[in-house]
């Protein structure tokens, strides 16, 4: 009841409902600005908060993650481009319906189901910010280990039947990952002198260069820039539609909410899980990769939900399980709230604005979506020649915010090039991607284990949740190993047949 | 078809074990530390290296069994008609073209400036991908220039590149 009363007090007594909806716009225009994350457009508000209440500033950025969530998948779908991380997943199946001539139906799927998964990872947020953030307590190295190890698993599973080049290519993005410091013992590693390695390679340079970059190269090699030629309206999905999608935003809503809940976890990984699972568990597994809204609805729901569960763990242990909780993480200390325990019974209008204002951008996410897609549908729709120039200069001019560093335009135009040739060459592109966002992860939560353990591998079958993780992954990968042996066997009998 | 398939993937392994022998390599620059554990800076990227050296081979020797190094005769007919091979050729030179203009706006752009770089990098683009040359693009090349010099250092307070004149 009382929290009742907090929530009547901050809607009807506050601006919150305008810095909800504020939020929720800057979040999806600068989510869909290729090279401007999530994170990058809600550390941009940072400063602008210091001036504004606490609870204000919290639900602004807070909303500006949802929004950006959601931003990212247009210009995936659109110009096969992931505005952020967590919208890399929406490529494949999202991109393909848009050269289908179904792009406002990939949109209106991607609306959905991103409202879809706001609410149920709200739903979860409220329901279970206490209980369930144990479970984060108990992750130790070991299970971050593992769970980096699922991730990497999922490979296995997208590569169509070329699995030795999807592991050689995501081999190629643990490598990359090495670059930098060493996450244990501060050495550097082929960085070559160069101080802008020293930080490593950010994933979103990767992202853009073999996405983006070389998607233009691929198009300007072939017949000229494909931009948005037919006429594209948001369609949102019809309610047989609707009952189709069911399944797969399902496994959404639970793997989203299970990575948001594990620090480390974020969007990508919840994002490419659920495309795997929507996959494994569809009617129609075959149109995954060639158009299959369930493959748009899956990772748009998981990483949409993950936006509020991730703030669980944030806001009882104070663990930023992304880089755009990390952000938020600092929203909160500028304000001088520190989370936990006390953040609920001392700043509980914090708290309180926190779920009504992420709860208020959730429902406007529709509405705003709507009329703000057009405006971004308008801008990739413009005689294809232009397009191209305007894509480029955009994808410079983003990549430059990350670091204010030419060094990162080199490097994702350099990542194009790798991009093109693996393209030609018939290399998978996405092990790469899980390859480089993963590799630090696994790498430093496996040292990390042995020297908890004095160099014992048997560290890793005495944690459940690491036995647990490492079996899905053993499950993962046998599954897709027989799946190709089948399929390249059945090949080989079809050719004999014919 | 097939014998291309297996040239490319022949190339394809043979790159995959360049980068391999390079990495190895330049596992020899880092540095060892005495704050290292047991595994060590360089100990993920040495099995990284011999795995990817591992597949190299096995998609060398795939490409090789699948018959890329025997030559394949052509019919006379096919060989005078433009084939796939042929486009996909053509097609890199162009591609490499694309990218150049990147590459010439991050050579150009410290010294020139971010607004006139990126209104260059417009207007050669969209005239290399077929735009007329006229002052529509002109104008296109002019008004992107403004409108992402309005977003990303007016609205986003971004500091781009400024050069001699901006």
């Amino acid at each position: 009841m009382h929290s009742l009363g907090i929530a009547f007090d901050l809607l009807f007594g506050s601006p919150i409902i305008l810095y909800s909806i504020i939020g929720l716009i800057w979040g999806i225009i600068g989510g869909s600005l290729p090279g401007i994350s999530a994170s990058i457009t809600m550390a941009l508000l940072l400063p602008f908060t210091y001036g504004m209440a606490p609870v204000q500033a919290i639900v602004l950025l807070a909303c500006t993650y949802i929004g950006a969530e959601y931003g990212g998948s247009i210009p995936a779908i659109l110009i096969r481009t992931p505005g952020t991380n967590s919208a890399a997943a929406t490529v494949i199946d999202g991109y393909e319906m848009k050269r289908q001539g179904r792009a406002g139906e990939a949109l209106g799927i991607s609306l959905w189901s991103g409202v879809i998964g706001s609410l149920f990872g709200l739903l979860m947020l409220i329901m279970l910010t206490e209980p369930l953030s144990w479970v984060a307590l108990a992750f130790k190295p070991t299970s971050y280990f593992a769970l980096g190890i699922l991730g990497l698993s999922v490979i296995a599973s997208m590569t169509n039947g070329s699995l030795l080049k999807g592991l050689a290519a995501a081999v190629v993005g643990l490598m990359i990952a090495t670059i930098g410091t060493d996450p244990i013992s501060g050495v550097t590693r082929f960085t070559f002198g160069s101080p802008e390695l020293l930080g490593g390679v950010e994933p979103v340079l990767i992202m853009i260069g073999v996405f983006a970059v070389s998607e233009l190269m691929m198009q300007s090699g072939s017949k000229g820039l494909g931009g948005v030629s037919e006429q594209v309206r948001v369609r949102l999905p019809s309610l047989s539609m609707m009952n189709r999608l069911k399944r797969s935003q399902f496994i959404g809503c639970l793997l989203g909410t299970f990575e948001g809940l594990t620090p480390g976890g974020g969007g990508s990984i919840a994002a490419f899980l659920s495309y795997n699972e929507a996959r494994r568990w569809s009617k129609e597994p075959e149109k995954f990769g060639k158009g299959s809204e369930e493959g748009v609805a899956a990772p748009e729901t998981a990483n949409n939900t993950v936006a509020s569960a991730a703030l669980i763990p944030l806001l009882s242990f104070g663990i930023p399980s992304s880089n755009s909780t990390a952000v938020l993480l600092g929203g909160l200390l500028i304000h001088g709230l520190l989370p936990g325990p006390r953040l609920f019974e001392q700043n509980a209008d914090v708290v309180v604005g926190l779920y009504l204002g992420s709860f208020i951008a959730t429902l406007a996410q529709i509405l705003v979506g709507i009329l703000l897609l057009p405006v971004c549908v308008w801008l990739v729709n413009r005689p294809r020649a232009y397009l191209a120039g305007f894509i480029l200069a955009l994808i410079l001019s983003g990549i430059f915010t990350l670091n204010t560093s030419l060094a990162d335009l080199g490097i994702a135009l350099g990542m194009g090039l790798v991009g093109y040739l693996m393209r030609r060459a018939g290399y998978p592109l996405l092990p790469l991607i899980l390859g480089v966002v993963l590799g630090h992860m696994v790498e430093s939560s496996y040292r990390r284990s042995l020297l908890l353990s004095g160099g014992d591998h048997t560290i890793f079958l005495e944690d459940p949740i690491a036995v647990g993780l490492l079996l899905a992954s053993f499950v993962f990968v046998t599954l897709s190993l027989v799946r190709e042996f089948r399929d390249a066997r059945n090949a080989k009998l079809k050719d004999a047949h014919a | 078809m097939r014998e291309h398939a297996a040239l490319r993937d022949l190339a394809g392994g043979i790159v995959v074990l360049v980068i391999a022998g390079l990495y190895y390599w330049a596992i020899g620059d880092i540095a060892e530390s005495s704050l290292s554990d047991d595994v060590g800076a360089t100990g993920l990227p040495r099995i990284l290296a011999y795995i990817l050296a591992g597949f190299g081979l096995i998609l060398t020797a795939r490409a090789v069994m699948a018959g890329a190094l025997s030559p394949a005769p052509r019919p006379a007919a096919e060989a005078s008609a433009p084939s796939e091979d042929e486009d996909e050729t053509s097609a890199l030179p162009r591609a490499l073209g694309f990218l150049a203009f990147g590459v010439a706006y991050v050579v150009l752009v410290p010294i020139i400036g971010y607004l006139p770089a990126i209104a260059l990098l417009i207007g050669a683009v969209a005239l290399y991908e077929g735009a007329p040359r006229n002052w529509k693009t002109l104008a296109t090349a002019l008004g992107g220039a403004l409108l992402y010099w309005g977003i990303f250092v007016k609205l986003l307070g971004v500091h781009q590149p400024s050069g001699w004149f901006f």
